[in-house]
């Protein structure tokens, strides 16, 4: 799968889990933070969310949710990450 | 006043307060590291009761958790003589109750809160309206809270208080997804903490109307409760609702506190926040300790036992240490037991904090004190909203044309539109939510209240049930075991008060009472008791029921002190 994929099925999923009614693939900007008041404004829930979404999705397991910070910092990232980490 | 004539503690660690005292003093802990069983596929630590010790406090036709509760309300009433006529009530406190028996398929009546409440109340023989609080971690303390001031209130004479939960795959799966649990015995306040373990217990204390000349036992000097309106589980960075507890209990009192005793969960947000609390409400120099080390966190019964062993601890003259505590790991500039403490000092100040913004804290005390006269409050009602799959009407007016399963969205997007957290709620914070909201935005011509003096309380019959069987279909398959922690969060129904606390930035008490029916006379005692505290002056309180998308209500009113 390339990389563009994985950015739109990410996004996607992210919206569907988060409950960002709101919005579509679209208004997402793949390399912008997702946490913060820039950007999506995601909170530590989401990023919880986001860890079981990515386990499921892709087999992905997170120890804990410091470890997630260091990737979660835009959609862009996370895809590079589940690029080069699922088992699924 | 209030004053505690018995008391009661069933922990792993024994089955009487003295015996849990003395197994904590002989240097034991309940905690346990417990390999994978069904439901649960990871290794957890917690404090959990034997076989055999469950065996001993079972009752024929009672559920495990119901049965707890009920051998520690028998044990306490065993030591004192309460009359059972309308001026005792039963306070039950409990955040998930018999929720680990639900299959999240079958009818739901028998199991939850207000089932399991009427049920202990038949059994002890309590004649009056029992009131279940459900108000996450603070449960037991906002529990003491309201029983001191319906009996400061005169509301009754005698109240007997239960805090109770057990464990289930349901609530330890819900904190594993949210990274909140410490695989080994949790470090309270210690720089190398990483989270909670979490304990079954009850525990209970029958209270009784302040009687100035009944020296030696313990009362509840004062007690208060404040929201930090700021994130359903993430607490105030500078602990501003905790410390605001604080100050508001000590307040009118200069008395000498032995120690505080804090919630220490030993998570890397809570811990830290009490430091802050503390040492920004100038207590500092005081002994804190955490007794988490010991029995876990036991959530709705957390509140009540810790008191409780606080106040036999206190009757020995110790102060106990914080199991796992060793080296400072907290801003704060606190004093953390590491080492049990004697002391000749009886006060003592419980501090908690829980999801949903919550803070409470309590002073207790033996010495004796003067009564004071307390003013029962007025309400009167300045708005009313009703909500139902029928319509939406304010004071009795139709204010939107839409009905049915999709009309919160439908009235959030016409109505309200500016607070895309909305979509985020589960259905029964949707419903409390715009019903608030509803209840406000027609609030113009009134005298503006001061948002820090405002206090909300719902009732519910059903609470978060609707949310609870989302989340159990998430951890139900062991091939598809995967906890949402979204929706675990939502599973404790306080979280509708946090939500619109947050919205309005509303400081005053928040909670969440779960009722057999909508009982407004039982509701409206409620709402004077919340009124009783200093710095209240106005209160969103009444019905939510969100049981399925075509069966639901909301009844609520704005009420100001008058």
């Amino acid at each position: 799968m390339e990389m563009n994929d994985i950015i739109e099925e990410l996004k996607a999923s992210i919206i569907e889990a988060l409950n960002l009614e709101e919005m579509t693939p679209a208004d997402i900007d793949a390399s912008a933070p997702l946490f913060g008041d820039d950007g999506l404004g995601l909170d530590s829930i989401d990023a919880l969310e986001i860890i079981v979404l990515l386990e499921k999705n892709y087999g992905i397991r997170l120890a804990n949710a410091g470890e997630g910070k260091k990737i979660f910092t835009s959609v862009e990232n996370i895809a590079r990450y589940v690029c080069e980490n699922r088992t699924k | 006043m209030a004053t505690i004539i018995a008391d009661c503690i069933l922990s792993p660690l024994g089955l009487s307060a003295s015996d849990t005292l003395d197994a904590i003093l002989a240097g034991k802990t309940g905690l346990k590291r417990h390999a994978p069983v069904p439901g649960l596929p990871f290794d957890f630590t917690a404090s959990i009761f034997s076989g055999e010790m469950e065996r001993e406090f079972m009752v024929d036709g009672f559920s495990r958790f119901e049965s707890l509760a009920l051998t520690s309300i028998r044990k306490a009433l065993a030591d004192c003589d309460v009359p059972f006529d309308r001026r005792t009530v039963f306070i039950l406190s409990s955040t998930k109750g018999n929720i680990g028996d639900y299959d999240g398929v079958s009818d739901f009546t028998d199991i939850i809160l207000p089932a399991s409440a009427a049920k202990l109340a038949e059994a002890i023989g309590v004649t009056t309206t029992p009131l279940t609080v459900c108000n996450a971690c603070v449960s037991g303390v906002s529990a003491l809270a309201l029983a001191h001031r319906l009996l400061s209130g005169g509301e009754y004479d005698y109240a007997i208080v239960c805090g109770a939960d057990v464990q289930s795959p349901f609530i330890i799966s819900g904190f594993h997804s949210l990274k909140a649990l410490d695989l080994n015995e949790c470090r309270p306040f210690d720089i190398e903490r990483l989270g909670l373990n979490l304990g079954e217990a009850a525990a209970t204390v029958v209270l009784k109307a302040d009687d100035t000349n009944a020296e030696g036992q313990y009362r509840i000097v004062s007690a208060s409760s404040r929201n930090d309106a700021m994130h359903i589980t993430n607490p105030s960075p500078s602990g501003e609702g905790c410390m605001q507890a604080i100050k508001a209990v000590m307040a009118d009192n200069d008395t000498d506190i032995a120690l505080i005793n804090a919630h220490g969960t030993a998570t890397m947000y809570n811990d830290q926040m009490e430091s802050k609390a503390i040492s920004r409400a100038g207590l500092g120099g005081l002994p804190v300790n955490a007794l988490k080390g010991y029995l876990g966190h036991t959530m709705g019964a957390a509140g009540i036992v810790e008191t409780v062993l606080t106040m036999h601890a206190l009757e020995k003259g110790v102060i106990l240490p914080t199991r796992g505590f060793e080296e400072i790991g907290v801003s704060g500039k606190i004093d953390v037991t590491r080492e049990m403490l004697h002391t000749s000092k009886t006060a003592f100040l419980k501090i908690i904090s829980g999801f949903g913004g919550c803070n409470c804290a309590v002073l207790l005390d033996k010495k004796e004190a003067a009564a004071t006269a307390v003013n029962q409050p007025n309400l009167s009602s300045s708005r009313h909203v009703r909500l139902t799959p029928a319509g939406a009407f304010v004071d009795g007016k139709k204010v939107s044309e839409e009905t049915g399963a999709s009309m919160l969205t439908a009235i959030y997007k016409s109505e309200i539109g500016d607070y895309p957290k909305f979509y985020k709620m589960d259905s029964l914070s949707r419903l409390a939510f715009v019903a608030t909201e509803l209840l406000l935005k027609y609030d113009n011509g009134l005298e503006r209240i001061e948002p820090s003096s405002r206090a909300v309380v719902f009732f519910s019959h059903s609470g978060s049930i609707k949310t609870d069987t989302e989340y159990i279909s998430t951890i139900k398959s062991p091939d598809a075991f995967f906890p949402s922690p979204s929706l675990f969060v939502y599973t404790l129904p306080n979280i509708t008060a946090g939500e619109v606390a947050i919205r309005n930035h509303y400081n005053d008490e928040t909670l969440f009472i779960m009722l057999e029916n909508k009982d407004w006379a039982a509701m409206e005692q409620v709402n004077r008791a919340m009124m009783l505290d200093a710095s209240a002056r106005s209160l969103v309180s009444g019905w939510i029921e969100y049981i399925d998308d075509l069966n639901f209500e909301a009844d609520i009113h704005l009420f100001n002190k008058i």
